[in-house]
């Protein structure tokens, strides 16, 4: 900035930056290099670093067809609840951004406040109502669930990324004789499209690492999703640490590359751009 | 411009009354899909879990009305009380290191530093991690056999025998707020660092000129341009961490012998043994303080628009 640093000063920066560095990366090195080992190496010869390095347990992980069905149900229900989600949450958001009438800011707070529900509050109703309608063990059951939290979280999402993008240039095109659908598909949209994609991802990764009502809506092994099927390992009488490792970077890795590519389109809207709107 | 401010609602104010109407209903169709779907999905169960609250319903049963009795029951288990206690402990544990830490980054990252993008996607690593996979990490980091720190701590000499931090009642739950610090963190470090980036720079100018140090810009400049969006993210945090399941049913199910019973943990328990009623009891103990949240988040978000 302007005013001068000193060089101790910087010293000090950088070397609490360093510290951050090595408390973020210690324990994802740590998960990296276990995935890495045999039982005997993790147990009975612990180190910190990644002596006999094998790829045995990625192969043992994709060897048998169970993680390829659980990734397969993973996709399945969290590309269909992110579509319906996002296809919802577009049409809503431009009516909340862009068109006045009286119940707007009340549903405006509706949103909010459904996006803050926890699912903790909502599993036990939901059980008792995915029961009711014989959706319990079933995909489409656990897509239905998932759209509670994948619908707000969308459209809160959605509306900060609206709102950023001026209205100007729609109500120039519509006097000059566009309709509100010409408008809307031929100019507010293609400037949507970075936080369309980056609104898809989002709910698309939250849908993705869901455990709570995978857990409970979801009773076959072969309907479990990837997070489901982890926790199972986790939790049995025998830790493969291994083999949970190996799974967990499986499943880690494809979505955090997807978040990292769109997380700057919508940080912003998760909490504090939703302030500025 | 200003000419176009003035002469503008005259010139469109009346002729645009028709299509006000048209798009209030246009308004309305659109919304509606969505509005549906959480009135079905969210509002519904919501109100729902407060009814099943007030029956004795256990899985397959109807249940009748039973007034407060599953309150009354739940308020004097040992396991309840137990988890109020350790989720203001948590809570607050958790919630004052990420503002600590998270201010402190913040700050940091906001000074004239190299490579700020770098560091920056570095913070993001544990919250761009799934939370099961971060929280399934940490049990093993934690392990008494192959665990991390207890590998360090027997070479270093620290400790003679393994340490089982989960299992351990004193250990527990500081165990489980360091690793919910550790990827609860960067969503605050990244909030504080955008809202930071909008107080203007003259601001800090004219208080440097004024003799100002580095203290005192951060408590009379930063702090308060800061102030409002750091008050959302305490609150949503906090309503989020009250309600996190993953970390307590990944690391340590609630134990040992309850020292880290949270609500979703107690709530997923009683669902477990079919007493719904009383599951949902749990849940709606925690709705005055999650309401209260809420609200006070809505009130602050529509201040600032």
């Amino acid at each position: 900035m302007f005013y001068r640093v000193s060089l101790p000063q910087k010293f000090v920066y950088y070397m609490l930056l360093v510290i951050m560095a090595l408390v973020i990366l210690f324990p994802i090195y740590y998960m990296v290099i276990v995935s890495l080992k045999l039982p005997k190496d993790i147990y009975r010869t612990p180190s910190l670093l990644p002596i006999n390095a094998t790829l045995k347990n990625y192969i043992d992980l994709f060897a048998k067809d169970d993680f390829f069905i659980n990734i397969r149900n993973s996709l399945v229900v969290a590309s269909l609840s992110t579509i319906v989600s996002v296809f919802f949450s577009c049409l809503a958001s431009y009516s909340l951004v862009r068109l006045r009438y009286r119940l707007r800011d009340w549903i405006g707070r509706l949103i909010l406040f459904t996006y803050l529900t926890p699912s903790a509050l909502l599993f036990i109703p939901l059980s008792v109502i995915i029961a009711q309608l014989q959706l319990g063990n079933k995909l489409h059951g656990l897509i239905f669930v998932y759209l509670t939290f994948a619908a707000p979280l969308s459209t809160w999402l959605m509306m900060g990324y609206f709102k950023g993008i001026p209205v100007d240039l729609e109500e120039q095109a519509m006097v000059d004789g566009a309709t509100r659908f010409q408008a809307f598909y031929k100019i507010l949209l293609p400037l949507a499209v970075p936080g369309l994609i980056a609104v898809s991802v989002f709910t698309f990764t939250s849908a993705w690492n869901e455990l709570l009502y995978g857990l409970i809506f979801i009773t076959s092994p072969d309907l479990q999703t990837v997070p489901v099927a982890i926790s199972y390992l986790i939790t049995g009488d025998v830790f493969r640490y291994g083999l949970i490792m190996a799974a967990s970077v499986a499943a880690a890795a494809p979505v955090m590359i997807l978040y990292y590519l769109s997380q700057r389109f919508v940080v912003q809207g998760l909490s504090a751009g939703a302030v500025k709107g | 411009m200003s000419q176009d401010a003035l002469t503008r609602p005259q010139a469109v104010r009346e002729p645009r009354f028709n299509m006000r109407q048209a798009d209030s209903i246009l308004g309305y169709l659109l919304v509606a899909p969505l509005v549906i779907c959480i009135l079905m999905l969210v509002v519904y169960p919501f109100v729902f879990a407060i009814w099943i609250s007030f029956t004795d319903r256990v899985i397959g049963g109807g249940g009748n009305f039973i007034g407060l009795a599953n309150y009354a029951y739940l308020f004097q288990q040992n396991s309840f009380q137990q988890t109020v206690r350790n989720t203001i402990v948590l809570v607050f544990a958790v919630q004052t290191i990420k503002l600590i830490v998270g201010l402190g980054l913040a700050v940091l990252l906001n000074q004239e530093i190299r490579f700020r993008q770098f560091w920056r996607g570095l913070i993001l690593l544990p919250w761009a991690m799934p939370g099961f996979v971060a929280f399934i990490t940490w049990k093993l980091l934690y392990a008494p056999q192959g665990g991390a720190f207890n590998y360090i701590l027997i070479n270093l000499g620290l400790v003679s025998s393994h340490v089982d931090f989960l299992s351990t009642r004193e250990l527990a739950l500081p165990s489980v707020v360091v690793a919910l610090v550790w990827r609860g963190f960067p969503f605050w470090v990244i909030s504080f660092l955008a809202a930071l980036q909008t107080v203007p720079r003259e601001l800090y100018e004219a208080a440097a000129l004024d003799g100002a140090n580095a203290w005192q810009r951060f408590r009379n400049v930063s702090l308060p341009g800061i102030r409002h969006v750091v008050l959302v993210v305490v609150l949503v945090s906090t309503i989020w961490t009250t309600n996190s399941f993953e970390a307590i049913f990944l690391m340590t199910q609630g134990g040992p012998s309850n020292a880290t019973m949270t609500f979703p943990m107690l709530s997923y328990f009683s669902l477990q043994s079919l007493r719904i009623g009383e599951g949902a009891a749990v849940g709606v103990a925690m709705l005055p303080v999650f309401s209260a949240l809420a609200f006070v988040v809505a009130v602050l978000l529509q201040r600032d628009e």
